[in-house]
């Protein structure tokens, strides 16, 4: 009886999917039109950046296209492999000073940048700014300093309970009122703190999720030795913290690459904003499948990127080489 | 003969009105090893663990190696004496994310600031002296318990300490590696090493303690040599502890 049912179910599952891949079929074979893509591949990549300038933003996403081979596929136990973590990092200024100008290079405006470069640039930088921030919020949330824990729970607690889109939106406005008047800072680098502010609260909470699964004794053989407690912290506890907290961190990389998407609503061309402004050109109306199904894939490359890379950092940071 | 560790009427209470420790004086000298029996919940441990400032005090006062430590537990104070007393844990408590070189290697780098390679060397020697010099560049969840236990005796030597505290170094080892671990300390101890050593460890107290100390609900019970303690001890309560005893 079971037997049988368990066929149906396969069945009929098996003529569902062979349905809907026919329709996708049909459709990608006789229905989409990819011009919309194919003409305006310069513009998913750099955006609006000038012309002859292209080479920089191009630049840039080709050596995170190496570092990104290198580190997954490079052969293990290189020497050069000790140098990796230091290049990922600077990674980030780099595709700002690449970006940007100066120091040699002609200076191109923030309104210039767009496509998969502006989403990188955006997830790199929050990223690097939102990781120190949360290490910190988390270790004040568990410090002995009544008022140090309190601020850091009531600031985690907030940015929780607020929608991303609106800290986006409270960052444009908010961040100029403290700035000193005069000092201006524009839309790109605005967005970049308020996200940054934003998931440093949930990274926050992966931290002290890390924190707490390392055992006090640690703190005592630390402290026999003689290690300071700030010693304690940068060699035993933090190391072994962030660990256990990698596969959640992971996590938050993935959606702050995704989240970056929300730029487009205020006016920044990364690559939905990109997306929609072609979709608003009268020479592709109407091609919204195959403008969306293409940045689905765009961005499911990237997330499979990071999420490769995170793989294979916890693999490098796990001492035992195993599957614990 | 100059004396190592001396206690004055230590009392600390985790819960008010119960005293894990209820006046403890003794004196431990130089070169001498204090082996500290009881049944669980008798201080011993809290006990041991005053003696490195891990405890705090709330009454007393200890001299260890000429610095003074009372309630007011000040800090300089608590680090003049780590820098001069290991201390083995029950559960070894070596640091997963490091390698056994450099779990031995940390404390001598970072703390006492000396040369890299000549900490590495020292290292090397003392996991020679703990039979374990293969295992130096494996990860502690490599290593049987009865060898992480000789990494972390290895480790508090590494700072070449004048005084040895030992809590239960052998409770959480399968009963094949306890022997392994008490060689090592008793090697330690014929090389002239200053030791405080709570264990259960009946053979070893024999062979090796030159005072045995018995301690019940936080008092100090009776201090004999352990000739006298373990054949014909002075007090009911110890004898009826060692009576339950295999």
């Amino acid at each position: 009886m079971t037997r049988w049912a368990d066929r149906l179910i396969t069945l009929l599952l098996l003529v569902l999917l062979g349905w809907g891949g026919w329709g996708l079929l049909h459709w990608l074979m006789h229905g989409a039109e990819w011009s919309v893509v194919s003409a305006n591949l310069p513009l998913y990549a750099v955006g609006s950046y000038p012309s002859d300038q292209r080479w920089r933003p191009l630049l840039w996403i080709g050596s995170c296209l190496v570092m990104v081979v290198l580190t997954l596929v490079g052969p293990r136990g290189a020497s050069w492999r000790r140098f990796l973590p230091s290049l990922w990092i600077a990674m980030a200024p780099l595709g700002l000073w690449l970006l940007a100008g100066g120091l040699g290079l002609l200076p191109v405006g923030t309104r210039y940048w767009g496509g998969l470069t502006l989403t990188l640039l955006l997830t790199a930088g929050s990223g690097l700014l939102a990781l120190p921030l949360g290490v910190l919020l988390a270790l004040g949330r568990r410090s002995d300093l009544p008022v140090l824990r309190w601020s850091s729970t009531a600031y985690i607690e907030l940015m929780r309970a607020v929608p991303l889109i609106a800290v986006l939106f409270f960052g444009q406005l908010l961040i100029p009122l403290f700035l000193p008047p005069g000092l201006e800072i524009n839309r790109v680098l605005r967005a970049v703190l308020a996200f940054a502010l934003f998931a440093a609260a949930y990274i926050a909470e992966d931290v002290r999720g890390g924190l707490q699964a390392i055992p006090p004794t640690q703190r005592e053989a630390a402290a026999v030795l003689g290690l300071s407690p700030l010693q304690t912290l940068q060699l035993v506890v933090l190391p072994q913290a962030l660990r256990v907290a990698l596969p959640s961190l992971t996590n938050q990389a993935v959606g702050l690459l995704q989240n970056t998407s929300l730029m487009a609503i205020l006016g920044l061309v990364e690559l939905l904003g990109i997306s929609r402004s072609l979709l608003a050109n009268p020479a592709f109306i109407g091609r919204y499948l195959e403008v969306y199904l293409w940045l689905a894939a765009v961005y499911w490359l990237a997330c499979t990127a990071m999420a490769l890379l995170a793989r294979h950092l916890e693999v490098q940071l796990d001492p035992v080489r195993s599957n614990r | 003969m100059t004396v190592a560790i001396r206690a004055t009427d230590l009392v600390k209470s985790y819960t008010p009105g119960v005293r894990a420790l209820d006046r403890v004086s003794l004196e431990v000298t130089n070169g001498e090893v204090l082996v500290v029996m009881g049944p669980s919940g008798s201080g011993k441990s809290t006990l041991i663990r005053t003696f490195n400032g891990l405890e705090t005090l709330d009454g007393g006062s200890l001299d260890v190696l000429g610095v003074r430590l009372d309630s007011a537990h000040a800090e300089p104070q608590v680090r003049a004496i780590r820098r001069r007393v290991g201390m083995v844990f029950q559960q070894f408590n070596l640091f997963p994310h490091l390698s056994i070189l450099e779990n031995i290697a940390l404390a001598p780098v970072k703390v006492q600031k000396r040369p890299k390679e000549e900490v590495e060397q020292r290292a090397l020697e003392l996991l020679e002296q703990m039979g374990i010099q293969e295992q130096a560049q494996k990860y502690p969840a490599q290593l049987s318990g009865g060898q992480q236990q000789r990494v972390a005796i290895a480790r508090a030597l590494a700072l070449d300490p004048e005084v040895m505290l030992f809590d239960e170094p052998t409770s959480a080892l399968d009963p094949e590696r306890v022997k392994e671990v008490l060689d090592a300390m008793r090697q330690l101890a014929s090389g002239g090493m200053t030791m405080v050593v709570v264990t259960h460890e009946i053979g070893f107290a024999r062979d090796v303690a030159d005072r045995v100390m018995f301690m019940d609900q936080g008092q100090v019970v009776e201090t004999s040599d352990p000739e006298t303690f373990f054949s014909a001890a002075r007090e009911e309560r110890s004898r009826r502890f060692l009576s339950q005893m295999v």
